[in-house]
């Protein structure tokens, strides 16, 4: 009996143990707070979280697959200017040589991807400072946070929204001028997306997604600042004068070219030297070999920076197609090389021209572009736009509208081209106009809508076949991850 | 025929005996065991009658018997049965010897309790240590393969502390992990590739195989559901070794191996490259001219010379591969006394692989003690420490680098034969970071007339660069163990607590010089990474035995687990070398970069039972079930549970008597069912809406990073399996076969997302999926395990067994209505679609019609469909690169039209990736002192995309097979490959996915043979050892497939979050190696 007691005992005295044991969850250990990641509750809970997220934005254009180095090399290489030289599909071979199909993983699904990424970053912005407004009340908030601040950044948003949806149509769309931009344009996604229905999304027109482009632009207009308190911010963030500038890019790609004269006038002194009046002093610069590879003259107008931290990421970067792949101090991979037969070839292009002195290296009878000159990491800024190519659009609109003789066109033309050295045109025919923008811009992107704008054939090059308008190459196809997700996508 | 007329008599004798049952008598005995206790429950039955009795808890039996009878049967679970004649004496007493049959081993379930075989109402597979000791591998479980019905294991490259991959039961997962859960001495354990370089590390590889006692596989719900929420894929246990009573003893094992690789490609010499590829440019001018364009092409192939004037004609393979040495020793102490056992052990392996570089170091050691600290309280420890580190080059053979240039699984294939690995001064051929071009040129036309001619420009990178500089290694430090007290309060009643914990550190190491290849670009590149897994696990149980009225055995067990893991890694890569001298972190960089930072932490919360209740031995039913709280889960709990039954029909008397059915001597159905659990693979933050922090420039940024999903929950594995064993004349024959179906529901799918959405997951940017509970699936088969001792002299033995398991794997529900779920291979190719109705992860291909003879041309299966989308007519479309008008396809009609080109989604067809059947063959032989052991494995009933093969025939500047020879050449029309021209990558199906690269991978695969010598014990007696045997074995002897790739299992080159949906594929990994291996072991 003694021992059935003490068995007793020495079965609660267990059970006790076990109990505290086997039974005492630890449930703090249940709700683990990650210590790296933030939840979608407190993100917009104080003004530097907000401005944290804005910072975002501008990343996610900024991405080494969009607007941060392969999106610019698209646009050049499609055209007859470059060569390719290493045949690797991975890096561009085939925007090249226009045999993208819409399995094209680097090019066609990875634009498409990282553009709508960045859109839908943008989108779940808006959305998120649109729900979470009545947080921003003092004492967290400064007291005119909601009229000024919050919709800075909104602008800006919308500005890169617009930039993306800008991007997008000039490859995967026809061009405006092609029935008047009636064309299949692209979907046209405007609200934060986040759950799992909604996949089905038919695409808006051409036309359509300008116009979004534009209204977008002009709530950028209306509601960025001037400009930014630090020296790089101007060139690296949105201000008013960037959604003016973008807003003559678009209506030149829309043929609005009394539109092109009156958004840049705005920005656009009459006279030379030729500079914006407000908000940031954008103006050319001396010489271009100012504007690169810094980026940060008042030139510049947007350009996206890396640090050594925040790369444009492998076979991405600008400085890696171009540069040639020998001497190992050029650093660059040599993807491609100038055609010789492209403008390279050109007279209007001379041998003293500042462009062709700093710009063009000769490696092993090629020539290459050394526009981007910092080896790896490859840390030179993604250009965007800048004040050059404003000054060109309004020559091109003013042009068109006036004709050839227009004064303020030629002057307009010729401060681009007589900085660098290159003989003055006599008249401002588009002709002119367009070669001079294929030299200055080289290298930066602007070629393929430059030919797209106008519905004109992409031309030839080495033992590539020239691509006429209308033809199914003309543009790149919807990727087929779209096309398997999306019931009321239409193939190009 | 004596033997017939024999058993007639015995018959008749039996038949009379039944008459003749009148004048009764008592007879009354004890029957113990070996050691004189008593032995309970043993049936003695009167031979040729229904009439016995049974003893009771003593051993004590008495029973009444007719004067007719001859004979007693003794017969209980465990031991041999004894047939003792009966005379007049009134008192018989018997000692029965414990019996060596399989069906009375002792099997592990987990939770620190044991069943034998033969009461099991689950299906596990045991695979005993000696089966897997002393092979050269790195970790146990690749040792596994095809020893386990159920289990399906392949090893998807030759590169060393590779994981293979394991499946039991099918693939049960799409999205999440379907490997499944290792617990070692009741501490689960890491699995996977935990390193972050290309010398991959598996944490497993640190047990030492020669520690490891047995190894149990849970299957089916019923033996698995004690694990829950983790037992979806099921459960692997191992249990290392313990000392026994009294037997103190000293083991060595040593083996040495040679290590070369087998099945090497044929390949194109440079003879016949620059022919080929000449003859390619020849062409592509000719259908440029014929496009209208100009034929400008060069044909710049040409030869380049050594010193000696002889032809450069480079065989790459022999700069990558070798004949690996390989070396392991172990040595082993165990012991016991009354009170206490222990069994250590320490050992080292040092293994090079068939690839340069490639090389795998373990140092371990291992102390298991079991104490009695008082009659019914133990105490113990299980504590295992191990060092391993394991180097390797970049093989390109790791999942997601099957493109990488930088690959020596691809380096060989694609390099010219043409261009020298090395100048004439010894350095690498180098231009840039690519190999040289040696005399190559073009064969794209100078910028100009006058300006020279391009040099050719290969965009890979020379293999000898990566082999002389570079470094990738991964080192770890395990400490694995736990400690338990088990405290026997009531006779049966047991209470054990144990604390376990299973940490390791890993230092990952890569560096890549910046004289070419992938650090060229980088100007050298040092990166380091450390990450350390930390686990502890507490477990608390209360264990019931008892016995009650004799026949009814009741087991129980309750307790609770607590399990917390936190992985971190951090690391750094420095680029831009200050010289080539520094080739590590230290040396001097002038930039830095945040690399590999990794954080998770989890923790899982269980109360589990166990119930198993047997009458008689004969009726068995068994009952699990566990909760489990999850911190992975915005919902935290969930129950499982699985059940089982089981009927010795064996047992019954009706059996025991039937002559009919003696012969039969073991026979019993089970069958289970239950519901289980998958977590692993889950995001430890899934279900949170996330933004995570990064950069824009110097800035720093916040950005949405996961749309998260708050109802995520566990998926639901629903198991059933029905099962029979049996075993025949006296078990010297024993099977079991089962037929198992799992339905797995809730499975978390990455539910696509139109990409036009935009929407993140974590670490992804351009994933387009958010996860959920939505698809489901089904696995069915069955299983056949046989197992005969066909010979059993005294000189000769011969063991045979064999097993067998078909899959048959459905999709039953994905997340959309015809939803195609595309799985890239390493980012770039899709050839897995996973779609409803059809097994996880087919290949899509389209239908190749082979060469069209009149010119050439690649002809495709083109689907022609109506507006509804049903396909109403097939045509045959015909591919001509660059030789068709510009702005057109390439395609055309026969008759010459222009047309679309056919695409993988419009027009393929499906083939399964999925083995249909697979197991393995034992043959065991001892002959006197000689044994011999002939094991092979099998598989088939699957496809296999063969991506190398449409490399190896692709028309860029790449190297070919031999094959391609049989071109199409106006002169040869019957051929087999398309007339080449240069620049094509469609035809042979490079950049489209076709059958003619489809192949069927069954196989047999002479996995391992040994031949060994044992000393005879009165040889080994006089030299003062107890044991000793040499051996000589072939570890992967000879594969016999029609199978046209290296090695069929490569196709299981995927992981990670493509590890079940994207297999299959074949795209330029080394294939497994042939290693010949000689050791021996001694006892003292």
């Amino acid at each position: 009996m003694k021992i059935a007691i003490k068995n007793k005992v020495t079965v609660a005295v267990c059970s006790a143990f076990l109990a505290i044991g086997a039974f005492s969850c630890q449930t703090d250990l249940l709700d683990p707070q990650p210590t790296t990641i933030f939840s979608n509750l407190v993100v917009f809970d104080t003004p530097a979280r907000i401005s944290l997220q804005v910072n975002g934005l501008y990343a996610a254009v900024k991405n080494g697959n969009f607007y941060g180095g392969r999106y610019q090399v698209y646009g050049d290489v499609r055209a007859d200017d470059f060569i390719n030289r290493t045949s690797n599909s991975i890096t561009a071979q085939l925007v090249w040589n226009h045999t993208l199909t819409e399995t094209s993983q680097n090019d066609v699904i990875n634009t498409w991807e990282y553009a709508y990424n960045a859109i839908n970053q943008i989108n779940v912005f808006l959305d998120g400072m649109d729900a979470n407004s009545a947080k921003f009340v003092a004492p967290v908030f400064p007291a005119d946070y909601s009229t000024t601040t919050a919709n800075q950044y909104k602008a800006e948003a919308r500005f890169l929204r617009a930039l993306s949806y800008y991007a997008l149509l000039q490859l995967y769309a026809k061009p405006y001028a092609d029935n008047s931009g009636n064309n299949p344009g692209l979907p046209l996604r405007l609200k934060a997306e986040a759950s799992l229905p909604g996949n089905d999304l038919a695409r808006s027109t051409v036309a359509e997604v300008y116009a979004q482009i534009l209204d977008d632009l002009q709530y950028a207009e209306d509601n960025l600042p001037l400009t930014y308190p630090t020296a790089t911010a101007p060139s690296t963030r949105a201000h008013r004068n960037t959604a003016i500038a973008l807003k003559t890019r678009v209506y030149l790609s829309m043929g609005r070219y009394s539109d092109v004269i009156t958004t840049a006038d705005r920005i656009v002194s009459k006279t030379a030297p030729f500079t914006a009046t407000t908000g940031v002093q954008h103006v050319l610069s001396p010489s271009v070999t100012n504007v690169f590879p810094s980026q940060t003259t008042t030139e510049s107008i947007l350009s996206f920076p890396f640090t050594a931290q925040n790369t444009p990421g492998t076979q991405n970067q600008l400085g890696n197609y171009y540069l040639p792949n020998l001497p190992q101090s050029a650093g660059g991979t040599g993807e491609f090389y100038l055609n010789a037969n492209g403008i390279l070839a050109n007279p209007a292009w001379a041998a003293n021209d500042t462009r062709r002195v700093n710009w063009v290296t000769v490696y092993n009878g090629a020539s290459y572009l050394k526009k981007y000159s910092s080896p790896t990491p490859f840390l030179d800024p993604a250009p965007v736009i800048r004040y050059a190519e404003v000054l060109l659009n309004l020559a091109e609109a003013r042009s068109r509208v006036n004709g050839a003789n227009d004064a303020q066109a030629l002057a307009l033309l010729n401060a681009v081209r007589t900085r660098s050295n290159g003989t003055a045109y006599t008249q401002a025919t588009v002709d002119n106009i367009l070669l001079e923008r294929r030299i200055e811009f080289l290298g930066e992107g602007i070629r393929n809508f430059d030919i797209m704008r106008l519905n004109a054939t992409i031309p030839g090059k080495g033992n590539i076949s020239a691509v006429p308008p209308g033809t199914p190459r003309y543009i790149w196809p919807i990727p087929s991850t779209e096309i398997a997700t999306n019931r009321l996508i239409v193939q190009n | 025929m004596r033997k017939i007329l024999l058993l007639c008599l015995l018959t008749i004798l039996v038949l009379a005996g039944h008459e003749l049952r009148a004048q009764a008598r008592a007879i009354s005995g004890k029957v113990s065991g070996a050691d004189g206790v008593g032995l309970p429950g043993v049936t003695v039955v009167v031979r040729g009658t229904s009439l016995g009795a049974s003893t009771n808890a003593e051993g004590i039996y008495s029973l009444e018997v007719p004067a007719s009878a001859t004979a007693l049967i003794y017969s209980s679970i465990g031991y041999e049965s004894k047939t003792v004649t009966v005379g007049n004496e009134s008192t018989i007493n018997v000692t029965l010897a414990a019996s060596a049959t399989g069906l009375d081993e002792v099997v592990v379930v987990g939770y620190g309790a044991t069943v034998s075989r033969r009461e099991l109402t689950g299906s596990i597979s045991t695979i005993a240590g000696t089966e897997i000791a002393q092979k050269p591998v790195q970790s146990f479980e690749q040792a596994l393969q095809g020893r386990a019905p159920g289990v399906n294991i392949t090893t998807p490259n030759g590169v060393l502390n590779n994981p293979p991959v394991v499946r039991i039961r099918g693939v049960n997962s799409i999205s999440l992990s379907s490997s499944p859960l290792y617990v070692i001495d009741g501490i689960p354990a890491y699995s996977g590739d935990n390193s972050a370089t290309n010398a991959p590390n598996n944490p497993l590889s640190n047990v030492n195989p020669n520690d490891i006692e047995s190894i149990e596989v849970l299957k089916d719900a019923a033996s698995a559901a004690i694990y829950g929420s983790r037992a979806s894929n099921g459960v692997i246990l191992v249990t290392t070794k313990k000392g026994k009573k009294g037997q103190s003893r000293v083991t060595l094992d040593s083996w040495a191996g040679w290590t070369k690789p087998v099945r090497l490609y044929d390949l194109l010499g440079a003879q016949d490259y620059m022919s080929i590829k000449n003859e390619a440019v020849r062409n592509l001018n000719a259908n440029r001219v014929a496009a209208g364009g100009v034929g400008n092409n060069i044909e710049g192939f040409l030869p380049s010379y050594n010193p000696d004037g002889s032809l450069v004609d480079t065989r790459w393979y022999d700069y990558i591969y070798r004949t690996g040495f390989s070396t392991s020793n172990n040595v082993s102490f165990s012991g016991g006394t009354e009170k206490t056992n222990f069994y250590a052990s320490v050992g080292y392996t040092n293994q090079k692989g068939m690839l340069e570089n490639n090389q795998f170091k373990r140092a371990s050691a291992r102390l298991n003690v079991d104490h009695k600290v008082y009659k019914n309280f133990t105490i113990g420890a299980r504590v295992a420490y191990s060092n391993s580190y394991n180097s390797a080059p970049n093989s390109g053979s790791l999942s997601g680098s099957a493109f990488s240039i930088a690959g020596l699984g691809r380096a060989p294939l694609v390099l010219p034969p043409n261009i020298a690995a090395y100048n004439p001064d010894g350095t690498p051929n180098l231009s840039g970071a690519y190999v040289g071009s040696g005399a190559n040129v073009g064969p794209a036309p100078p910028a100009s007339a006058s300006s020279p001619v391009p040099p050719l420009g290969p965009t890979y990178y020379n293999p000898v660069v990566d082999l002389m500089y570079n470094d990738y290694t991964s080192e770890s430090n395990e400490i694995q163990g736990s400690v338990y007290a088990n405290w026997e309060l009531l006779k049966g009643l047991n209470i054990r607590t144990s604390y376990g914990i299973n940490n390791v550190g890993f230092e990952d190491k890569s560096f890549q010089t910046a004289l070419g290849g992938d650090g060229f670009s980088l100007g050298g590149s040092a990166t380091n990474y450390y990450r350390t897994n930390k686990r502890w696990n507490w477990q608390n149980t209360v264990q019931y035995d008892r016995t009650i009225a004799e026949n009814h055995n009741i087991s129980l067990l309750v307790g609770g687990e607590q399990q917390r893991t936190q992985i971190q890694r951090w690391g750094a890569q420095r680029t831009q070398a200050a010289d080539n001298l520094f080739d590590s972190y230290q040396g001097n960089f002038t930039n830095i970069a945040v690399a590999g930072n990794l954080q998770t932490d989890n923790y899982l919360v269980s109360y589990f039972g166990r119930l198993t209740y047997d009458f008689a031995k004969k009726y068995l039913i068994s009952f699990n079930a566990r909760r489990d709280g999850y911190s992975a889960f915005a919902k935290k709990w969930g129950n499982f549970y699985g059940a089982g039954a089981g009927y010795i029909i064996s047992e019954e008397n009706f059996w025991k008597n039937s002559s009919l059915l003696t012969p039969i001597s073991f026979f019993k159905f089970t069958g289970s069912y239950g519901e289980v659990g998958n977590i692993q693979g889950v995001d430890d933050y899934g279900f949170l809406r996330s933004y995570s922090s990064g950069l824009y420039a110097s800035a720093a940024t916040l950005a949405f990073s996961g749309a998260g999903n708050p109802d995520l929950t566990w998926e639901s594995s629903k198991k059933t399996d029905v099962g029979l064993s049996f075993g025949l004349l006296q078990d010297k024959i024993q099977g079991d076969f089962a037929y198992y179906r799992t339905t797995i529901d809730d499975l978390i799918l990455n539910v696509p997302l139109a990409p036009s959405r935009g929407v993140p997951f974590p670490g992804v940017t351009n994933a387009n999926y958010i996860q959920a509970n939505v698809g489901s699936m089904r696995n069915s088969g069955i299983e056949l395990n046989l197992r005969y001792n066909a010979v059993q002299k005294k000189n000769f033995t011969w063991t045979i067994s064999g097993n067998l398991t078909t899959l048959k794997n459905e999709v039953l529900v994905l997340a959309t209505e015809g939803q195609r779920l595309g799985t890239a291979t390493s980012g770039s190719e899709t050839v897995n679609y996973t779609e409803k109705g059809r097994p996880i992860g087919s290949i899509l291909a389209v239908t190749s019609l082979g060469v069209n003879p009149d010119n050439g041309q690649r002809m495709i299966a083109k689907k022609i469909k109506d507006a509804d989308g049903k396909v109403i007519n097939t045509i045959p479309v015909q591919y001509n690169h660059l030789g068709t008008p510009a702005g057109s396809t390439g395609w055309t009609t026969l008759d010459g039209q222009n047309v679309a080109g056919p695409t993988q989604l419009a027009d393929g067809e499906y083939y399964n990736v999925l083995p249909k059947w697979y197991g393995g063959f034992d043959n065991t032989f001892t002959f006197k002192n000689f044994d011999l052991g002939i094991f092979i494995q099998y598989s088939g009933g699957n496809y296999i995309y063969n991506g190398t093969k449409a490399g190896l025939h692709d028309q860029r500047y790449w190297n070919n097979d031999v094959d391609i020879l049989d071109r199409w050449t106006p002169e040869h029309t019957n051929a087999k490959w398309p007339r080449v021209v240069y620049g094509d990558n469609v035809s042979n199906g490079s950049a489209l996915v076709m059958s003619s690269n489809v192949e069927k991978g069954d196989f047999v695969r002479l996995r391992n043979v040994s031949l060994g010598y044992s000393l005879a014990s009165p040889v080994a007696k006089r030299l003062g050892i107890a044991s000793a045997r040499l051996y000589v074995q072939v570890q992967n002897a000879a594969l016999l497939t029609k199978y046209k790739g290296i090695d069929p299992e490569i196709s299981s080159n995927a992981s990670g979050a493509n590890s079940n949906t994207g297999v299959g594929v074949d795209r330029n990994s080394v294939g497994q190696a042939r290693t010949y291996t000689v050791g021996f072991n001694i006892g003292f």
